[in-house]
Parts: structure tokens; C-alpha cells; sequence
């Protein structure tokens, strides 16, 4: 079993109700799988909603695999400046 | 030289240095709250940030503009936390030989941030409810 922080801002923060929380799993999980797990837990609210996602604070640019530790956020459409 | 800072209490900023021999342009951008949002009026808007994130990649991003463009310095401060209408949200200064490359120099370095750097607002209405901040010109 592997376990992961999962951060929320802005919409997926509203959508979810909390700004961070952990979810345990077998390995092999990956990225989008774990954003299907999101979406599903937002029941609706993040439709048409874009989500970039990040690993251990980094920008990913494709499906990667989850490691034990790992901190993952689903970034929405950023509004800074 | 390139300096960062995401400050969560208003922007102080950077002084003028006049020991700069080798630029003949500094240019400031200063990004202000708007007393409106979607035609609404607004009291404030509240920045929320991925700490930790939003400092590398603001870095990353103006390391990045620093080596496209040909410019000496680059200093961003970025504000967090309720920033009330009218105070300063994002304040840039650009160091350049000339004005040209400095001015493109941060056309390319707010539109990019605009894209990546993990930052979110929301607007605060004059009744105290808040919607979400579309802004991205």
C-alpha cells in the first residue's frame, strides 16, 4: 500500500470541501486515476473544468505513477497577477 | 539579478538603484485591484497561493524571461491573502538596455504567469459573498 497527499485549491477546494486530505491505495496507481477519483468524489462540480496536476510540487506532463509520499495537487485554471 | 517574493501584507516597492550603468531602461508594471468584476462591484479580491509551488515556479518563470529576453534584472513581488480595490497585487520592475525588449521582456513574463504560476483569486462583492476571479487580460 502506498499513501498520498492529495492539496486542493480554488475550485477543487470548494468542490471537495477540504484543503488537503490522504488517500491510501496498492501501487500502480496512477495521475489520472487518481483525477477520475476526484472528479467522482466532486459529484459534478469540477465538470468542465480543466485540472493541470503536479507531483511533489512540479508540473507533470503526463500520466506518471504514484509513489509512497507523494504530494499531488489537481491545479485548476490558475488567475495570478 | 533576479528577486521573488510572495508577500501576504501590502507591497513595499523596490527602490530605484542609481548605481545601474549598463541599462537605459526600467520599466515598472504595477497590477491593481479593479473596483469591478464582471460588472459588478467588488471590495476586494483574495489571492490564495500553492506555497512553496508558486515561488519556484514565479522563479523558474522569471529565470526563464532573463534568458529569452535580453534583460539585466527582473524583481516580482506577488501579494496573497485579501487585497482591497485599489492596492497594488502584482508589482514587476525590468532592467533593459532599451525600452523595446523591455517592454516585451514583461508582456511575456505576466502572460506567463498568468498560465502557470499555481495562484488563485476570488472577488469579494460588496455584500461579502465571493465568486470567482476570470480576469486574464
Amino acid at each position: 500500500m502506498i499513501k498520498v497527499t492529495i492539496k486542493c485549491f480554488s475550485q477543487v477546494k470548494y468542490a471537495l470541501g477540504t484543503d488537503e486530505f490522504t488517500l491510501e491505495f496498492e501501487m500502480g496507481k496512477t495521475t489520472s486515476q487518481l483525477e477520475q477519483l476526484i472528479r467522482e468524489k466532486a459529484h459534478g462540480k469540477l465538470d468542465g473544468i480543466s485540472l493541470r496536476v503536479a507531483v511533489n510540487q512540479k508540473y507533470v506532463p503526463n500520466e506518471v505513477e504514484l509513489k509512497d509520499g507523494d504530494e499531488v495537487a489537481f491545479i485548476p485554471p490558475v488567475q495570478g497577477g | 539579478m533576479i528577486k521573488i517574493e510572495i508577500v501576504n501584507r501590502p507591497i513595499s516597492f523596490f527602490t530605484n538603484d542609481d548605481s545601474v550603468k549598463q541599462d537605459g531602461a526600467e520599466l515598472i508594471f504595477n497590477g491593481r485591484v479593479r473596483a469591478t468584476e464582471h460588472g459588478k462591484n467588488i471590495t476586494a479580491l483574495e489571492y490564495e497561493q500553492y506555497e512553496g509551488m508558486a515561488e519556484e515556479e514565479l522563479t523558474q518563470l522569471a529565470k526563464a524571461t532573463c534568458e529569452n529576453f535580453p534583460i539585466h534584472d527582473l524583481f516580482c513581488k506577488h501579494r496573497i491573502g485579501r487585497v482591497d480595490v485599489g492596492e497594488t497585487s502584482l508589482h514587476v520592475s525590468i532592467g533593459s538596455k532599451h525600452r523595446k525588449e523591455g517592454l516585451e521582456a514583461m508582456t511575456w513574463f505576466i502572460s506567463e504567469l498568468k498560465k502557470r504560476v499555481p495562484i488563485w483569486k476570488w472577488a469579494i462583492l460588496e455584500d461579502g459573498s465571493r465568486i470567482p476571479s476570470e480576469c486574464t487580460h
